[in-house]
């Protein structure tokens, strides 16, 4: 026969979460179906959280590119040690019209502006001018693209991140303008144009993500 | 490129490696800040801060322990200072502390005997009810019983006792039982008014 009842049940029952049960809880349990109830409900729940941990979720691809970013911005990589594909990453799900737009301009600014091979002798007002030609309409794109994607009059339910976002869109700033300063004294240089290159992409990104939190108004 | 070497050419700020050791670890991590948060901008966001953190901190990392439990306590902090900032800001005292702390001890009424779990929980129900609980209690929750950290860990993790992490996990498993329980009741009622809507639509 149980010798407690469903009032004192409370303080044995953490311990019996934990594997250790009491000889008078386990009585009480087994004749009372209110309490069993409770036992069975936490188990339950204790496995369901088991069963949640076992799943991983993917983060969105743009999170590597805005995290280098800061790396570099902050000193932290080399930069040298950065140079990929061109098209690597390149193409991310392109959630607006506008964006879309931008991300092209980049594409055809890198593949008749910005490219080209550097043992040929090519002479250096040439580059600049080829330079100058491709980022000027692009950046005309990127501002018109950033004036969309912060519309002042929606709401934000999360001001952090999109300050976070912001924050991260002025060090990317930031870069472009080194890049194209280091592209503007070395046109012929074509890891500078690299660096360039990845830091309009890593802009279109940021846009990307601010233009959707804007869209629908998260 | 193993573990190892990445970790060992990170420390002298080899672009690749920092990479590489994203690519190892992003999942975990993310997926640590979504269970806590709920929220997948925030959750890429507090992603973004924990492996900033490691990367601003690997010159330190010595290799006495392993390195993805060095990673993953990073990021719970990373994580759970967010939630205090947050708390601290958005939340009043009464929202976060459970009325039964104040008494002290769990509470006594354990809800109506007639609804059962058992059959209607899946991992999306819990999730939402875990999103309901208050921070600290969220916090040990998912460390012990999503992520499978230890009482011992956690205590170390929060800054608390471990009979205080014990004692926080069991309301918060009691409190999720009620979240559900609510859950339920209000599923039956719709459904209840829909049959009823449905009766008189055929009268």
């Amino acid at each position: 026969m149980a010798t407690i009842g469903c009032k004192d049940f409370p303080d044995y029952l953490e311990p019996w979460m934990e594997g250790d049960r009491h000889p008078d809880a386990l009585a009480h349990v087994r004749d009372c179906p209110r309490c069993r109830s409770l036992v069975e409900d936490l188990k339950l729940i204790q496995a369901t959280a088991q069963e949640w941990g076992r799943t991983e979720s993917e983060p969105p691809a743009h999170l590597w590119n805005s995290l280098r970013a800061q790396l570099v911005q902050e000193g932290l990589i080399h930069q040298q040690s950065i140079r990929r594909g061109w098209l690597t990453g390149w193409l991310p799900s392109l959630p607006r019209p506008a964006l879309a737009g931008a991300y092209l301009a980049a594409v055809i600014a890198v593949a008749f502006g910005l490219s080209g091979p550097v043992n040929q002798r090519i002479n250096r007002a040439r580059w600049l001018e080829g330079t100058q030609n491709s980022t000027t309409p692009l950046r005309a794109q990127f501002a018109s693209a950033e004036m969309n994607a912060t519309p002042p009059s929606l709401p934000d339910s999360n001001p952090t991140v999109t300050a976070s976002l912001h924050n991260n869109l002025a060090i990317v700033d930031n870069y472009i303008v080194l890049c194209e300063k280091s592209v503007n004294e070395e046109p012929e240089n074509e890891l500078a144009r690299d660096y360039l290159f990845e830091a309009y992409q890593q802009k279109a990104d940021l846009l990307a993500q601010l233009s959707e939190r804007g869209g629908d108004g998260r | 490129m193993p573990e190892a070497d990445a970790i060992r050419l990170a420390q002298q700020g080899d672009a690749a490696a920092f990479e590489r050791l994203y690519q190892l670890h992003n999942r975990r991590v993310y997926s640590l800040c979504l269970r806590m948060v709920g929220n997948t901008a925030e959750a890429e966001d507090l992603t973004q801060e924990a492996f900033l953190q490691l990367f601003r901190k690997i010159s330190t990392f010595r290799g006495e322990s392993a390195f993805s439990t060095w990673l993953h306590r990073l990021s719970v902090n990373v994580v759970l200072m967010r939630l205090r900032k947050k708390s601290a800001a958005e939340t009043s005292l009464e929202e976060v502390t459970e009325p039964d702390e104040e008494s002290g001890g769990p509470r006594r009424d354990f809800g109506a005997p007639d609804l059962r779990l058992s059959g209607s929980i899946d991992r999306l129900n819990l999730q939402r009810a875990v999103e309901q609980l208050p921070p600290g209690y969220k916090s040990v929750f998912v460390l012990h019983d999503v992520q499978g950290y230890e009482h011992n860990e956690i205590a170390e993790i929060m800054g608390c006792s471990i009979g205080n992490s014990k004692s926080q996990l069991h309301k918060a498993r009691m409190r999720l039982r009620e979240l559900l329980h609510e859950a339920l009741r209000d599923k039956a009622r719709e459904e209840r008014k829909a049959a009823g809507g449905n009766l008189g639509a055929e009268d």
